[in-house]
């Protein structure tokens, strides 16, 4: 119990928490008939109170599709992002709703999934720094499970999207290289503990909705070892990511 | 092929004829403005232009939690955990999630048994997981405390992979969980998640499916 309350703690320290009153409020007027407030985010919640057109509201903050705002008499309740984003601000222009990542430009990708390493089961999770709109910067770290020894990758490298405006699925390319670390299962030992490694990807990607994207990707590997020839590995995954 | 005077000469006459086409081109003559040097415009401008910021809407995604609870570590005995958790909401059905948590196995009920045997050493007890998961929530709703108190509630359902380290050695797992969430404010949640780890294990000679569940009561705040 004490974990928790310290940690409820340092999270109030770091400003998480009830909305702080320091924050400007963003106002609102209702330009459609009426405009409905929820009980609670998502579709089925029911209608708690209505504000009329040119009435105004005070929006505190968001979570997923829905707004959570303050009726002129003090009543709070969440808006969906649509009704949301047909009001107005008091000079007439329009709700700045922030728009939706743009699935073509945006910045930031995180994934997570699954994949198959060398023939082993893979968990893989991997960080993408838009650098153009076609050029990814790309992160992976990820850790196969074999019957001999267990693996611990990480990647870094560059990744290609061919048509980056195709929505539902865009076909990509990479180069990379990386670093691999074995821990024995089952004696004898690996010859090495770590190795230096080098890729080529080919894969996929695709968005779900506005903000969620699914990718696939395979890759051949080539392990460098002491060995008079290199180690050659193949890989494929499957995962899904966020982006910002 | 041959290249004859004739072809130059028209050549560098063609160049000359082009750049004599462009000797007038000195760009258009400077204007003077005459009025704005000596007499005032009639009307003076007051304006100030008045930097309208927006306030930004601050979204509330991000939930991270920690959570207590036991698990029932196959053939080891059900021992206490804890862990964290961190979670992002997608839309309002579907959220993905990870998670870290620890435990401790107790004896098996061979080692129990038979004091003299050891199936797992003592730094090998230690179990520790983390894993990857997506939810969805489906069944939203409110719960009712007494006349006057509604709470949002969610029955959510996970599913997910990870990595448990049991024994010494790092295990793929997949976990499988159905978990309810109340929403005391809009900021807090208090959670009950009960989850499945399942994981191959040959800690008694033959190998199998290990299933291992935990019943934990979890704390989170949304950020």
């Amino acid at each position: 119990m004490r974990r928790f309350l310290v940690l409820l703690l340092v999270l109030q320290a770091c400003g998480v928490g009830p909305a702080r009153a320091r924050d400007q409020p963003l106002e609102l007027i209702v330009s459609d008939p009426y405009i409905e407030m929820h009980s609670g985010p998502g579709r089925g919640y029911p209608v708690v109170y209505v504000v009329g057109r040119d009435e105004s509201v005070v929006v505190l903050y968001s979570r997923t599709d829905w707004y959570r705002v303050r009726a002129p008499r003090g009543e709070e309740g969440w808006v969906r992002r649509s009704d949301l984003a047909r009001t107005k601000l008091a000079s007439g222009e329009p709700a700045p709703i922030p728009p939706y990542p743009d699935f073509a430009t945006h910045r930031w990708e995180f994934g997570a999934g699954y994949g198959v390493y060398n023939r082993s089961n893979l968990v893989t999770s991997w960080i993408d720094f838009a650098l153009t709109n076609s050029l990814d910067v790309e992160g992976v770290l990820q850790e196969s499970f074999g019957t001999l020894d267990n693996r611990t990758i990480a990647t870094i490298g560059l990744r290609h999207t061919f048509v980056p405006e195709w929505k539902w699925f865009s076909p990509t390319a990479g180069i990379g290289t990386g670093y691999q670390r074995l821990i024995e299962v089952v004696p004898p030992a690996p010859l090495e503990k770590s190795n230096e490694m080098m890729y080529a990807s080919l894969g996929a990607r695709g968005f779900i909705n506005q903000k969620f994207m699914w990718r696939f990707d395979w890759r051949p590997y080539i392990v460098f070892n002491k060995l008079n020839k290199n180690e050659e590995l193949e890989e494929w995954k499957f995962g899904l990511a966020v982006f910002f | 092929m041959e290249i004859r005077p004739g072809s130059i000469l028209l050549v560098s006459l063609l160049l000359s004829g082009c750049s004599w086409f462009h000797r007038g081109d000195k760009g258009p003559p400077p204007v003077v403005a005459e009025s704005s040097q000596d007499e005032p415009p009639i009307v003076q401008p007051q304006v100030t232009r008045r930097e309208v910021k927006t306030p930004h809407i601050k979204a509330k995604d991000f939930e991270l939690g920690a959570y207590y609870g036991a698990l029932s570590i196959e053939d080891f005995g059900t021992n206490p955990l804890y862990g964290a958790s961190v979670a992002y909401h997608v839309t309002e059905d579907v959220f993905l999630q990870g998670n870290v948590a620890r435990s401790k196995a107790g004896k098996s009920s061979l080692e129990e048994v038979f004091p003299q045997i050891t199936v797992v050493g003592e730094s090998g007890r230690q179990f520790t997981y983390y894993d990857a998961d997506v939810g969805y929530n489906f069944l939203p709703g409110e719960v009712f405390l007494g006349k006057g108190r509604a709470y949002n509630t969610a029955l959510y359902a996970t599913v997910g992979m990870g990595a448990v380290k049991f024994a010494e050695t790092d295990h793929f797992a997949l976990n499988f969980g159905v978990g309810t969430r109340i929403l005391v404010t809009d900021w807090l949640s208090m959670h009950l998640d009960v989850r499945d780890h399942i994981f191959e294990s040959d800690l008694f000679g033959v190998t199998k499916n290990t299933h291992n569940v935990e019943a934990a009561l979890g704390l989170s705040v949304f950020f």
